[in-house]
Order: C-alpha cells, then structure tokens, then sequence
C-alpha cells in the first residue's frame, strides 16, 4: 500500500520535471521552418539532381561504366578526319559526337560516382532537390543536342561504315590466307 | 454437407466439413490469411492448444513495427504464447547484386543496407576490402574523419532509436527533441559529404570529399549543444518514473541466451555483457581513445530488460561525445584524404577475409572473396538485425500485446539491414 502511493508521488513528481522542461521550449526560438515559403539554405556541394554541361562532354563512357545502377546512356559517333569538334574547356579533345546522353533520374541513387570520374568535370549534381515530373517519361533527362532523328542516322551511318569496314577486313583476310596457306607448299 | 460458419470478408469463406476438418476456401491472392486459417485447422487437429488461443498478425503495416516486419503472433488472451517473425519484405539482393559491381561500387549498396547508420556500413566495407587490397597504413586525417563520421553516426542513430521507442511507450515530445539534434548531425553530414542519409563518404582507401573549412569547429559546437540537451531529455524521459516501471520489468534477456543466441552490440551490453568490437578486437585508431562501454545495470529490475537496454544506448552517447571531442582535437586538418585510394583495385585470386566493426546496432561483418578480377567474387554480410529478430521469440513469450511494440523498439531492428 505505502509502495502504491510512493509511485503515485514519484510518477506525479517526475512528470513534474518534465513539465518544467517541456515549458522551458516555449520561450525558445522554433526550429522548424515552413517549408514551401522559406527553405534551409544548401551547403555548398550537395549532391541533388544531376545535370550535364554537354558542350564539354568528351563522350569518354566513364560515368556509364562506374554508375552502380546504370541510368546514363550513352552513344557516341567517331568524327570523321576531316571534322573538328573543339576542345572541352579543360583542354581534352572532343573527338566524338555524343548524339545521346540521357540520365533517368528515376534510377539515379545520388552517389556521387560518376562525378567523381568525370575527367573534363562537365558532369555535376546541381542544388536542385524538387525533381518531381508529371509524368514517368520526364524523369529521363536528355542532354544531347543532336535531334533523335539525326542521331539515328548518325548511329546507322556508323554502324554500316563499320560493318563495311569489318567486311572489307574479312575479305582481305580470306584473300591473304590461301596465299599464306600457300607459301609452305611452294617452299 | 457443407455449412458456411463464417463469412469474415467479402472473398473469404471458411467451412468445416462433417468430421471437423476446416476448409479454407480463399482468393489465392490472400496467402497471409490462407497461412493462419492453415496453421489453425492444424492446431485443432492435433489438438495442441485447446481452442483458446488466437493467431495475429502484427506488420507488416503496423506504424510501430520499424519497418516492414511481420510478427505472426499465438495469443492465449493478451499473453503472447509465441512468435514467429517473417521477414523478406525489404530484400533487395544486396549480396548477389555485389557480385556484378566493382569493389569501389558496392559502397552506395553497403549505404541501403542500415540506412540509420549508412557511415558504419561503409566504414565496415572499407575496413574488409582494405584488409583484401593490403592496404595498411591510411593517412592519419582519413582516419581520424573516419572516426568521427562513424560516432556521429552512431549518436544519430542511437537518437533515433531513443526517440521511437519513446513514441512506443507513448511519450511524443523526446521523440521530437532526439529528431531535432539528429538533424543538426545529417546538416553536419550534408556538408562535408554532400548527402543528408545515403553518403558513400568513406571510400576504399580514402574518403570522397576533403574536410570543409569550419566543420571540425561546428561539430565541436553541436557536441557542447547535444550534452546540454541529453541532460535536459534525460529529465523528461529518463527519469521518468512512469516509464522507468513502465519498462524494467519486460522484455527480459538472459545474458546466457544473449551470447547462445550471437547478440551484439546495445542487446548484447544491455544483458550486463562487457563486449565491444571498438574496445576488445581493436580496428581504425579505436586504442588511441579512452572511453568506456557501459553495460546494463538493471537498478529497477532484472538485467537485460528493455529499460536496460535503453539506458545502454543513453550512455553511450555520453562515451561517443567522450571519443568526439578526443578525436575533434587531434584530427589534423592538413592532408590529402584521397592519396591511398588505389587506382586499380584487383586483390589477388582467390584472397578472402572478414571483418567485423561496431555499427549502432551490433557488429556488421563483411566477408568478401576475391576471384583476381575488378569485380567481387562474393560478398557476404553478417548482420547484426537478423539475429536480434530471430531472438524475438525468446524474450517475447509471456508478454503482452502491448509490450511486444516496446520489445521491437527496445532491440531497435532496421529491416534494410535484416533482409538485405
């Protein structure tokens, strides 16, 4: 009974305390704020949506190969000898068309890597943390500055020159082995 | 023949035919009320338990269960007679997507897997692939950074788990005050790493990003505001005479069934069991710091009860505050922290270890096997989570309905790190 009443005492009494602290916070500056009027200002360097400076993009695939998730696509298209694309404002050569550089920022896990490797640093995270799209096809961000079309053709274009070149290479193969085969037989 | 008994919901019937065998006749899409109408006809069957008892299924969409766990209950009444987690719900494929990444690239997993404390994670990688590189000596400010990450980390996540379980016990305010000073911790992470809760800071070999100018001294600061605030949620909660008789008496963990059962870290101290990978099996520059691993006492019931295990992760904030402001003095703020990162990271064939380090919730083991390429041939977690849900039902039997909600708060699982 005593130990009954004791808890009573020591429960109103403890709260008691807690009251006191609890009311202390009144008098206390708030540490919130209302978020869509006012906003917490971002450090420098964090790491939000990822954008891409495509002027300075070497199309190297070095962010597509370390991205842990796979969400940047590139395609490349060699430039001819005659054609000359500039330098990247680091001084890297372009020698390539980048005709696609997508990012799905859908699949992104913001971790930073492939900024990391990047060797002209064309690509970066922006401050930007409001990346929500009305729709799921906007979540794919394109870069490139080639038109779709154009890239496909670009695309094609390399990939029969290249098939052509690959033919002609077997040709030139299967020509020069009999004559190898030959040899021997002669000697 | 047959006679429809219940009609629970609109696509579930329930018949029992003429010699007593239940029928479940179901939409196959409910396989979780199928499985319980299943284990009940059993139990009747074999006339194990009388009839009395009832089978609920706490989670996966219970607020209180800290993610999505299932707590397939046997309630005799209130009286929880045993409890059966099921797990699986957050899986991920974490060990087997590892095998198809980089080394360097598995860190930004290693974040998702206790997402609370995603420093320790990597900190516990990087410790395991190091040790497979043969990366011995690091610079003396990545270590330190090091350090005081992974103590931040673990006051953040030892706030949040204060905080909780004091929502579970039904106390809001402490919740809002653990959250409040959380917040200035993952500002202090945002800064120098760039993410607020998935980092990828701590890399093989190095760190991702320098030390800013001004945060060794803005941590310093947060630590001076943090003791003062302890002090203050210590009133509040801790002392709270409710809440102490509240939570001494439940939830009891026998320190024999602690170590039977491989607990670690706040579970295992909680049981009055002085073990702590920091202290006893030394990595990083732990054995340059002078703290202590404070252990529960039971002052208001049995050890290893839940209080116990509260009062646990309390003092050790208190020691992570002691081990900051040691590390905080020394750290050198000169130094490259990317010049022992290796260029190309290929452990030879065939290598393998383990590594186990102290996370906020228990040891995280990593073991990882190499096959001579760029990529690991295996990688394997230990995780602390996994063998605190599966001492559930061992400290759970006997309790209330009421009481399995402080339970689960009290051994304070991440379900990211229980099913990877």
């Amino acid at each position: 009974m005593r130990q009954y009443f004791k808890d009573v005492f020591n429960g109103l009494y403890t709260i008691l305390i807690g009251m006191v602290e609890t009311w202390k916070h009144l008098f206390r500056p708030a540490v919130t704020l209302q978020y869509p009027h006012a906003r917490f200002a971002l450090p420098p360097g964090t790491r939000q949506q990822l954008f891409c400076n495509i002027d300075d993009c070497i199309g190297c695939y070095k962010c597509a190969r370390i991205c842990p998730v796979n969400c940047i696509y590139i395609d490349t298209v060699k430039a001819k000898p005659s054609e000359d694309l500039g330098k990247a404002s680091t001084g890297n050569p372009i020698r390539q068309h980048v005709v696609r550089f997508d990012i799905d920022m859908f699949k992104c896990c913001y971790c930073d890597l492939c900024t990391t490797v990047c060797p002209t640093e064309c690509l970066y995270m922006t401050d930007k943390y409001e990346s929500t799209v009305y729709e799921r096809n906007n979540g794919l961000f394109h870069f490139s500055k080639y038109e779709p079309a154009l890239a496909a053709k670009m695309l094609a274009e390399q990939a029969a020159e290249e098939a052509a070149a690959a033919a002609a290479k077997a040709a030139k193969a299967a020509a020069a082995k009999p004559k190898a085969e030959a040899q021997p037989a002669h000697a | 023949m047959f006679g429809t008994i219940g009609n629970i919901f609109k696509r579930q019937r329930y018949y029992f035919e003429d010699d007593g065998n239940m029928v479940v006749d179901l939409d196959p899409t409910a396989a979780i009320e199928k499985h319980n109408y299943e284990t009940m006809a059993k139990a009747r069957q074999s006339k194990s338990f009388p009839g009395d008892e009832m089978i609920v299924n706490m989670g996966p969409q219970h607020p209180s269960t800290h993610g999505v766990l299932r707590l397939e209950l046997v309630l005799d009444g209130e009286i929880v007679k045993k409890c059966t987690p099921h797990i699986g719900y957050l899986h991920r494929n974490f060990e087997k997507h590892a095998e198809n990444v980089g080394w360097n690239e598995v860190i930004p997993y290693t974040d998702r897997l206790d997402y609370l404390a995603s420093m320790s994670m990597n900190h516990g990688y990087c410790l395991a692939a190091e040790k497979l590189l043969g990366i011995k000596e690091l610079p003396r400010k990545v270590e330190y950074l090091r350090v005081i990450c992974a103590e931040l980390m673990r006051i953040s996540s030892h706030l949040m788990a204060i905080g909780t379980f004091g929502l579970d016990v039904g106390a809001i305010t402490p919740f809002l005050w653990a959250f409040r000073d959380r917040e200035r911790i993952l500002d202090l992470f945002e800064w120098i790493s760039g993410a607020r809760l998935l980092y990828n800071y701590i890399w093989i070999g190095g760190l991702a990003r320098d030390l800013p100018a001004g945060w060794l001294k803005q941590a310093a600061a947060f630590l001076d505001d943090l003791e003062r605030n302890m002090k203050e949620f210590n009133r509040l909660l801790s002392g709270n005479h409710i809440f102490i008789k509240r939570s001494a008496d439940i939830g009891i963990l026998p320190p024999e069934v602690a170590i039977n059962c491989g607990a670690t870290g706040p579970v295992l101290r909680g049981s009055g069991i002085k073990w702590d990978v920091r202290k006893d099996e030394p990595y990083s520059i732990y054995p340059e710091f002078e703290f202590d691993v404070p252990v529960g006492e039971g002052r208001y019931g049995p050890v290893g009860s839940v209080l116990d295990r509260y009062e646990v992760r309390i003092k050790e904030i208190e020691q992570s505050i002691k081990i900051l402001r040691q590390a905080i003095a020394q750290c050198p703020e000169q130094g490259d922290v990317k010049e022992a990162i290796p260029r190309r990271m290929r452990p030879p064939a065939g290598a393998e270890c383990y590594v186990r380090s102290e996370a906020p919730r228990g040891e995280i083991g990593f073991y990882l096997r190499s096959n001579g390429t760029d990529i690991p041939d295996r990688v394997r977690c230990r995780s602390s989570c996994f063998v605190h849900v599966s001492l559930l039902d061992e400290i759970s039997r006997g309790a209330m309905v009421a009481d399995m909600i402080l339970i689960i708060g009290s051994i304070d699982i991440v379900l990211g790190e229980v099913d990877r």
